[in-house]
């Protein structure tokens, strides 16, 4: 009968394993604004970053951006899309319960749909604080930077974040200036 | 009197000498019955822990603005081995109706979470998801389809299985195995001797041995010892067995333990092993969602799944299948009607084709080594894991397809040199480090020599970048920078003197190194790296990611350093990235049998080489494309599409690289033979061909990064670096700079130029698009890589 008993946990047990854990919880139907795209970092002007020069430029060319400017274009703030949005809201929530691997697989969701977006970086970062990985914190912060330039706003969330790592790990001077950077970007 | 004392007395000796011989002979049974109870309970009890880890890909994400259009969509599904039916009632049907589809998602335990099954409708535009909301109508922001199961880590010649709880069989199933196997299941304790005098009865009168008279719970205990021995001993210990088995345990945890034990078929070298796994091996999809004809086939294949292999004897087993049907319909388990309909239907058995799609046997290498990292083998073929991979099982696919067309095209093609060829394909996703494809060889789904880990080989000019990077990063040079394509002559480290050519045999002089770089010059690019020094260069492949700097030989700048296609995928994913290493990664999470997080390798960036630098290079690595080695591919490619790549080849033409990215992926291919023979090809007419037909039928971006803070846009002119305006000369391009950089002006155009102004000037003709060099020194500084 132990036996029986023991055959019949494990059982109990595989047959279980598969409905255990709670239900996928969406986040509360927010209206998403189904016509814009809403994907990434909106630019204020196109970025000139490639060069689509005509092999042979002719009158009717565009004009190119000559002089070329010193200042950077300003880039208004990344936002993230509606799909981004809901897996960031989880992550954060999954966060909070201390369900740090779950939060870790829905911010890689996150990337996996909007990977330049800046915002799911800092996420990121914010997730590797509280797993106590404050190099790469850090790291995910530098990241998230290359992808806001002109963009103050996030620009000054990855300082702030930089900072906080850099605090963490006690490099009290280095931290304090990440956050002036971030200070100073705010204000902008 | 004498005879009656006598007698009570030999009667009870006679008594004692039985006694002790009856004694005798039930210690001897009541052994042998403890040691198979031991035996077949601890099987019992022990098999369903010894479960390899399953491998999903990465499942489809859905969420309003997805590029994904509703036939790819419902090609998804199908691969899936969802249903198109009407009404959508259960889990793993869909309806497509123009630009709508209905899905009835199946529940799947995520990482993180389990999904239930839940309805949903989606809306297209052409090419993009306009709206998805659940049943009750409400939007839903995001969602994931249940992954495509791509393979598990199975011990070699190993059993493989998926298991099933009750909750999951169709109640139809056991019901049709009674109905065929075991008439009696319920009532019998182990063994049914009508049947086996049945049995008997019928193998006398055929003159052979045909039909067998075991029940469901002998077929069970002899399938735990996989003795098919047909020996009366065998017998009878079977039978002992499964009399033990009957008093030990319910008919139900028997018959449950018969569905995901029982040897339903072979796959290559795995053993499929329960209806589980069988229902995903023949009809791609979940046991639960099979219909009366497809039950009734399995049941058939129990009989002897190499005799009935649906894939081989196909009117042998549709006979055998009816027959079953019929048999059904007798027992009164189904319905004439339903029999008779169900007769009429095809076998319904995915082909090979279809399966090997979801077969990655390269992909699933990767996999493995990186798991070996962090768990014991014994851990991966035992324990139950559940792996959630990178995989993306359409780009597989296509990265399948385009080697083996271009393999294909050569073969057909007048160099004879470049027919059977071999190949390799690499794809990952730049900024998060996910390798998403690999194909290992031609025949994909070949479970062989894996030619994208286990095959080392000269890069080429693959190593090219690495110089220029170098020199970038020294602050000496720019894109603009002049250096010298002239005659070196250099001594090697086995003292002999070296003395490279360009491909075209030609001595270019001046040259910018914006022109050395796209036209892959030699003399220039050694040149340029004996200046920058080879530590700095052999410092890069470090920067990158390779675990370690090649040997510092000057060969190493026309790429002598011999690679695998992950580890240049690696290397170059770092350019793609702008300068941040991500290690690539197959995992993105491992969970135990209870659902439970496990050690699994995490995103990781790392600051690896100046982002400006990066830039430059990459702008540089852009006019590879525009006018350089890689021109010829531009036409192939969709119009708008900005990428940036290097071509590669070694010497003697041996073998064919081309590495190159978009926006969103990074794609590495090798193309060359096993045996090393030269390909009559370059990294133009070979690689970059497979590299163009898979990056012009995916779904990607362009690569635009954005310009670093300190930096900003100039026009030079491409053959002399000097600062020129756009309007006047076919050469005119336009390049990233360090701001405050000086350059000299043009004399003919200088930057101020109007566009009136400019009209008036003769353009310069473009350059003359040339092959890649090579030009690798005759004494390889490694032995060459031998393959079996």
């Amino acid at each position: 009968m132990p036996l029986l008993s023991r055959f019949l946990t494990a059982f109990l047990l595989l047959a279980s394993a598969g409905c255990s854990l709670a239900p996928f919880k969406t986040e509360p139907p927010a209206p998403p604004p189904r016509t814009s795209s809403g994907s990434g970092p909106v630019i204020a002007e196109p970025p000139s970053v490639t060069s689509t020069m005509p092999a042979e430029p002719t009158v009717q060319a565009p004009p190119p951006s000559m002089p070329v400017p010193r200042e950077r274009p300003k880039v208004a703030p990344a936002t993230l899309s509606p799909a981004s949005s809901a897996l960031v809201n989880l992550s954060q929530s999954q966060r909070k319960k201390g369900d740090l691997p779950g939060a870790a697989t829905s911010l890689d969701r996150a990337l996996r749909i909007e990977p330049s977006n800046p915002l799911i970086w800092i996420e990121m970062g914010r997730l590797r604080m509280d797993q106590r990985n404050f190099a790469q914190a850090e790291a995910m912060g530098r990241k998230a930077l290359s992808m806001a330039v002109g963009d103050s706003r996030t620009q000054a969330s990855a300082w702030q974040l930089i900072a906080d790592s850099l605090r963490a790990r006690g490099k009290n001077p280095q931290a304090q200036e990440a956050m002036d950077k971030a200070k100073e970007l705010s204000e902008r | 009197m004498a005879r009656r004392k006598l007698k009570p007395a030999l009667r009870r000796k006679l008594q004692r000498g039985f006694a002790i011989l009856a004694l005798l002979g039930l210690l001897a049974v009541i052994v042998l019955v403890a040691v198979l109870d031991r035996r077949v309970t601890q099987q019992f009890e022990g098999r369903r822990w010894t479960l390899p880890a399953r491998v999903y890909a990465q499942p489809l994400e859905l969420y309003v603005g997805q590029d994904l259009s509703s036939v790819r969509f419902a090609e998804a599904l199908t691969r899936l081995g969802y249903i198109q039916r009407t009404p959508v009632d259960r889990p793993g049907t869909y309806r497509r109706k123009g630009e709508t589809v209905e899905v009835y998602v199946r529940e799947f335990r995520f990482s993180d979470d389990k999904q239930a099954a839940q309805k949903l409708k989606l809306s297209f535009d052409g090419d993009v998801v306009t709206a998805l909301t659940n049943a009750s109508g409400t939007d839903v922001p995001v969602y994931r389809l249940d992954p495509v199961l791509i393979g598990s880590i199975f011990p070699i010649h190993g059993e493989d299985r998926i298991i099933v709880s009750p909750a999951e069989v169709p109640a139809l199933l056991p019901e049709a195995l009674k109905a065929v196997e075991d008439r009696k299941f319920d009532t019998h304790h182990g063994v049914n001797p009508l049947a086996i005098l049945r049995a008997l009865f019928v193998n006398v009168r055929a003159g052979q041995v045909e039909q067998g008279g075991s029940t469901l719970t002998q077929q069970l205990v002899k399938s735990y010892f996989l003795d098919s021995r047909r020996t009366i001993r065998r017998k009878v210990e079977e039978a002992i067995m499964a009399f033990i088995l009957e008093s030990r345990f319910e008919k139900a945890d028997i018959m449950n333990a018969y569905i995901n034990e029982i040897y339903l078929g072979q796959d290559g070298r795995r053993a499929v092993h329960g209806f589980g796994l069988a229902s995903q091996f023949y009809f791609g999809k979940p046991l639960s969602e099979l219909n009366l004809p497809e039950i009734a086939l399995m049941v058939a294949i129990v009989r002897g799944p190499s005799y009935y292999d649906p894939r081989r004897h196909q009117e042998r087993v549709l006979e055998r299948r009816n027959l079953v049907l019929k048999v059904l319909a007798e027992q009164g388990v189904v319905k004439p009607a339903e029999a008779e309909r169900a007769m009429k239907a095809p076998l319904g058995i995915t082909d090979t084709a279809h399966r090997s799609a979801n077969y990655f046997p390269a992909f699933l290498d990767l996999v493995r080594r990186q798991l070996r990292e962090d768990y014991p083998e014994q851990a991966l073929t035992e324990t139950g894991l559940t792996v959630f991979s990178t995989l993306d099982p359409l780009l597989q696919e296509k990265a399948e397809d385009a080697l083996s067309d271009e393999l294909e095209r050569q073969d057909k093609g007048s160099r004879k040199a470049a027919r059977g060829l071999e190949g390799s394909v690499v794809v990952t996703t730049p900024q998060t480090g996910e390798v998403v494809a690999i194909v290992g060889g031609r025949r994909a789904s070949f479970d062989g020599f894996n030619r994208a880990l286990d095959m080392k080989r000269p890069i080429g000019s693959l190593a090219k970048p690495m110089v220029y990077l170098a020199a970038l990063q020294s602050g000496s040079y720019t894109p603009a920078s002049v250096v010298m394509d002239e005659p070196v002559e250099l001594k090697l480290e086995n003292g002999d003197l070296w003395k490279p050519n360009n491909y075209d045999r030609k001595i270019h002089g001046q040259v910018t190194l914006l022109r050395a770089l796209t036209q892959s010059y030699n003399l220039a690019t050694v040149n340029l790296g004996m200046d920058v020094g080879l530590g700095a260069i052999a410092k890069t492949y470090v920067q990158l990611g390779l675990d370690e700097a090649p040997p510092k030989y000057p060969s190493i700048m026309l790429g002598t350093a011999q690679l695998n296609p992950v580890e240049v995928a690696q290397m170059y994913n770092t350019l793609a990235n702008g300068g941040f290493r991500s290690p690539l990664r197959a995992v993105r999470a491992v969970i135990d049998e209870h659902g439970k997080a496990l050690k699994a390798p995490e995103l990781e960036v790392t600051e690896a080489a100046p982002a400006e630098a990066v830039y430059t290079l990459d702008r540089m690595l852009i006019e590879v494309f525009e006018r350089g080695t890689a021109r010829p591919a531009k036409r192939s490619l969709p119009p708008n599409l900005v990428v940036a790549g290097k071509t590669g080849t070694s010497n003697d033409y041996r073998d064919s690289w081309f590495a190159g990215f978009s926006g969103g992926h990074l794609i590495v291919v090798w193309m060359g033979h096993d045996d090393n023979a030269p390909t009559g090809l370059t990294g133009t007419t070979g690689a970059l061909q497979a590299w163009t037909r898979l990056m012009s039928s995916i779904t990607t971006t362009s690569f635009e990064p954005l310009m670093p803070e300190e930096v900003e846009d100039r026009w030079i002119e491409y053959y002399s670096g000097l600062e020129t305006s756009p309007y006047c000369s076919g050469s005119a391009v336009s390049m990233p700079f360090e701001v405050g950089t000086v350059l000299n002006p043009s004399l003919s155009c200088p930057p101020g130029i109007t566009p009136e102004e400019g009209a008036l000037m003769q353009p310069l003709p473009p350059d003359v698009p040339t092959e890649d060099g090579v030009a690798v020194p005759p004494a390889a500084t490694e032995p060459s890589a031998n393959l079996p």
